[in-house]
């Protein structure tokens, strides 16, 4: 049995019919056809899927897609403006925090949350707000130094914000 | 250098980045095909059996299910990089809980995993063998009955439940332990590990004709081609092998693996298929674990600290096959006299059978555990000769003109500049310690791997290049280094290169993102493809310009007069109308002279080829009224010859020093039987970003030129060996009370405070 599912995403209006026990990720992945966001456990514990639900971080793998109707939800690929990238993903590749890059989709969104809801942010806030990303390449500390770095830019004011 | 300022040893951004930050970069799960199939195995679930009946008919009726497959449809080969000891399926035994004994492919994946627990597999239980004690008891079951029959590389020395051993010897041992005046005996255990790539396997295969495209996570694209041919009983040439992007490995898709599971389920179908590992079969069934290992340790000492001998006998684990495990052995082998003058040596080396998850080589395979036993066995020496730990090392690492183990004669004294410089760094013994807290010191050595390479560079109308070679980018940014190498051979800017690799079609052969080769052997052969480019550049230039060659240079995508900056032809102009095409391979260092003179079993690492340097010093927090350990500060000096992308190689020390933090105190693999107790990530934990330690990085240069670009080194494995032993030695610093056992998780550091008598095996004293 299949429902129907209304819901936004990255601005826009998305719908597909889906069957209960589906995760929004697989619906993202599979029906919606964004696959920035990543299964690497699909138990909430390695943080590849992180998405934005109303402006809230979430484990994609572990939210039933249903319980997004009527909702916003904000991958990775709604992250970047028009015209470049958000200083976060700028200050990521600036500091050499990506290397495979599989975990980065989710800790876009991790650090994108903290700084939507706390600019104002020292290195104890970020290193908590990442706690449920697990990046096994780069030890951390370039992509803590570079959302402390994004945290200060002045275009992630409140006209970035959800 | 060419232009008139080096790339190398700049800041470096790589290229692949901005698609990674955006999500647009695409991984092998992420790939979408036209008809696929979704495949899933069927696994025994048990440590050891024998297989009495496999039934599939249920399986295959059932909807959606367009093929069931066993051993039966797939060519009875035997394989194995060392030890031919393998099928694709398990052929009559199984040996492992997760030994694939069938495998489905479906419309959906639940229709395929409903379909894969409907196939009925009667088996009639064996003993199982779960330990390398056990394994190597003359009256223990052997795994492989048939052991005589395989094939192996050459030189292999193997006995039931055995397939590699080897032998170091240096010097006269009885004599040495004669000179010695203390002694002592030390035995430490490592579980098994895992490399925990956060992309989990996955594989895509399509047929058409008699040619098949496998796109699959692996960072061998050469060796699982050669793999799936020989499996499949194909020529090579009828298998493509695409890697997309790469979401991590550690060793962990190193070697052949599933890719000609899945090339056979689409053969089947002729469909395309597409295999993805859940997180639990990434720890059961990746049959690449990190080698649990024992490691006995005796050596002689005079009163003022000078080594005289060493007896050392290490087991690992491999499980239940081969793999390609016998890297592990042989460098395990020579890590056991660490970078010391050790004059008399006798060690051995044992790769044993056992029925669990087979293991292979996991980042700085056989490195880590060593490392560990080695340096904590060396703080033990110290105290028992009553020196400052440090002032041990210092009267005994290897300098300029000493010989290792095997006779090589060492070129720089890096081992003790390491040392003073981490010393000074995390101000040792350590002026601001706070109650509970100690510093902890490991030194370590390492080795760059020489093997054959190849690559193309060809400069485009535009005046851009590419380099397209079949060296395989693992997340490090090796491969994307690559373009700093050509940029400085050709006086151009390193983002002016766009890379072509992860197609066997299209590169030359690379062994593969293993080794911590790729810059050392690929970054010779890209330079020496952007020398041909240089030379056919300069003599169009020279018959456009009216000049000789030598007057000419190539400067910020130019070609110009020397000392006339004005008389220049951008290069874009001159490759427009001409082939500007040049290929590389270069030759591999030899290994530097060695002596294996009463060694037995060796295979290939008997020296080290441009050997690294390291010393890592751990700051320890411990609570020992829960034997919780945190880890505020590591200080990591390594001397990698000639850094050429700092930014790149600062990320392989921080996130090594990171994941061997998890490997000190939280990763390990709990064993009930044959079954793993914990294949998840949250009985399995890594190092979070709030656990994760400040990481102090700091480079040594060695001026000595050892063979690779520009007197650059392996990079890759080397900070995962020393951060284990460092942070032993802290807690053990701390308390008073030394852990024999990794991970050093709360549970044995609580056991080792409060009961001490609880599995300590050590004897020192009087020789």
């Amino acid at each position: 049995m299949r429902y129907p599912l209304n819901v936004t995403v990255n601005g826009l209006r998305a719908s597909a019919d889906v069957e209960p026990h589906r995760s929004l990720l697989s619906v993202l992945r599979e029906e919606i056809g964004l696959t920035g966001p990543k299964e690497g456990c699909d138990d909430s514990e390695c943080g590849a899927c992180m998405v934005l639900l109303d402006g809230e971080p979430v484990n994609a793998c572990s939210y039933l897609a249903l319980q997004t109707d009527g909702r916003a939800v904000t991958t990775v690929e709604g992250v970047a403006p028009a015209d470049g990238l958000h200083p976060i993903q700028r200050e990521l590749l600036a500091a050499g925090g990506v290397q495979c890059g599989f975990c980065t989709p989710g800790i876009v969104m991790s650090a994108k949350a903290l700084l939507d809801r706390n600019p104002d942010c020292d290195e104890d806030d970020v290193r908590h707000a990442l706690a449920g990303n697990l990046c096994r390449c780069t030890g951390y500390q370039k992509i803590i130094a570079a959302v402390l770095r994004a945290a200060r830019q002045p275009e992630h004011g409140p006209a970035d914000r959800p | 250098m060419t232009g008139t300022t080096s790339v190398l040893g700049q800041r470096f951004v790589r290229r692949d980045g901005p698609e990674k930050v955006t999500g647009e970069a695409r991984y092998t799960a992420d790939l979408a095909f036209t008809g696929l199939l979704h495949a899933k195995f069927v696994y025994a679930g048990r440590a050891h059996a024998r297989i009495v009946a496999i039934d599939t008919t249920e399986a295959a009726r059932m909807p959606g299910v367009h093929a069931v497959l066993t051993q039966a449809d797939a060519p009875l080969v035997r394989y194995g990089m060392f030890v031919k000891d393998r099928t694709l399926f398990a052929h009559e035994v199984v040996r492992f809980e997760a030994e694939i004994v069938a495998a489905v492919a479906a419309d959906t994946p639940e229709r395929a995993a409903a379909a894969a627990a409907a196939v009925r597999v009667e088996y009639e239980d064996l003993p199982a063998v779960l330990d390398v004690d056990a394994a190597l008891s003359p009256a223990a079951p052997v795994l492989h009955p048939d052991w005589l029959d395989y094939r192996t590389q050459d030189g292999v020395l193997r006995a039931p439940n055995d397939c590699g051993h080897m032998t170091s010897v240096k010097g006269d041992v009885d004599a040495g332990f004669a000179e010695a005046e203390l002694q002592l005996t030390e035995t430490y255990c490592s579980d098994m590990a895992h490399a925990v790539p956060i992309e989990p396997h996955a594989v895509v295969a399509q047929w058409q004709g008699e040619k098949v495209t496998i796109w699959t996570t692996s960072q061998v694209p050469f060796p699982a081609r050669a793999g799936v041919a020989e499996t499949l009983q194909i020529p090579q040439s009828n298998v493509r092998i695409v890697v997309p992007h790469l979401g991590g490995g550690f060793g962990g898709k190193c070697d052949f693996h599933f890719e000609a599971h899945v090339a056979l389920l689409a053969r089947a179908t002729r469909r395309p298929v597409r295999l993805v590992f859940s997180r639990r079969e990434e720890f059961l069934a990746t049959d690449k674990v990190r080698h649990a290992a024992r490691i006995e340790l005796t050596t002689g000492v005079k009163r003022d600290g000078t080594i005289t001998a060493r007896r050392a006998r290490l087991l690992l684990d491999s499980g239940a096959y081969c793999g390609d495990a016998l890297f592990a052995t042989e460098i395990g082998l020579m890590m056991v006299a660490g970078p010391y003058r050790v004059p008399n040596l006798y060690a051995e080396v044992h790769t044993v059978y056992t029925n669990r998850t087979p293991a292979g080589s996991v980042r700085a395979p056989g490195g880590p555990q060593t490392c560990w036993a080695v340096e904590q066995h060396t703080d033990e020496l110290a105290r028992l000769v009553g020196l400052d730990p440090l002032e041990f090392r210092r009267r005994n690492l290897v300098r300029a003109g000493d010989t290792g183990q095997t006779g090589q004669r060492f070129v720089s004294s890096s081992a003790q500049r390491c040392l003073d410089r981490a010393a000074e760094l995390a101000g040792w013994p350590g002026t601001d310690l706070a109650e509970g807290e100690a510093l902890g010191v490991a030194v370590g050595w390492w080795f760059s791997l020489s093997v054959p390479s190849g690559a193309y560079l060809k400069l485009n109308p535009d005046g851009t290049g590419t380099i397209i070679t079949g060296a395989q980018e693992n997340g490090s940014g090796s491969v994307m280094g690559l373009a700093l190498l050509a940029a400085e051979e050709l006086g151009m800017r390193p983002e002016a290169f766009s890379i072509l690799y992860q197609d066997t079609d299209a590169g030359p052969f690379d062994i593969g993102s293993a080794g911590s080769q790729t810059t050392f052997n690929n970054g010779r052969a890209v330079m020496e493809a952007a020398r041909e480019v240089r030379e056919k550049l300069l003599a169009l230039a020279a018959e456009r310009l009216e000049i000789h060659q030598r007057d000419l240079e190539l400067v910020d995508g130019s070609v110009r007069v020397k000392g006339a900056p004005t008389r220049s032809i951008p290069l874009a102009e001159i490759a427009a109308g001409a082939q500007l095409i040049g290929s590389g391979s270069g030759t591999p260092p030899p290994l530097p002279e060695h002596d294996l003179t009463g060694c037995g079993g060796r295979l290939g690492y008997s020296a080290f080829a441009a050997p690294s340097f390291f010393c890592h010093i751990a700051r320890v927090r411990v609570d020992r009224e829960t034997g919780v350990v945190s880890v505020p500060e590591v200080v990591a000096v390594h001397e990698f010859g000639r850094v050429l992308n700092p930014l790149g190689a600062q990320g392989q020390v921080e996130g090594g020093v990171i994941q061997s933090v998890g490997m000190a105190l939280l990763e390990g693999s709990q064993y009930d039987g044959g079954h793993q107790l914990n294949p998840g990530l949250l009985g399995y934990k890594l190092v979070t970003a709030p656990d994760a330690p400040t990481v102090t990085v700091d480079f040594l240069d060695d001026a000595v030129d050892q063979g690779g670009p520009h007197g650059a080194k392996a990079v890759g494995e080397p900070p995962v060996v020393g951060t284990p032993a460092a942070i032993g030695n802290a807690i053990a610093a701390a308390t008073g009370t030394r852990v024999r056992a990794l991970p050093m998780n709360a549970e044995r550091v609580w056991t080792a405070l409060h009961r001490p008598s609880a599995g300590a095996v050590t004897a020192g004293g009087e020789a």
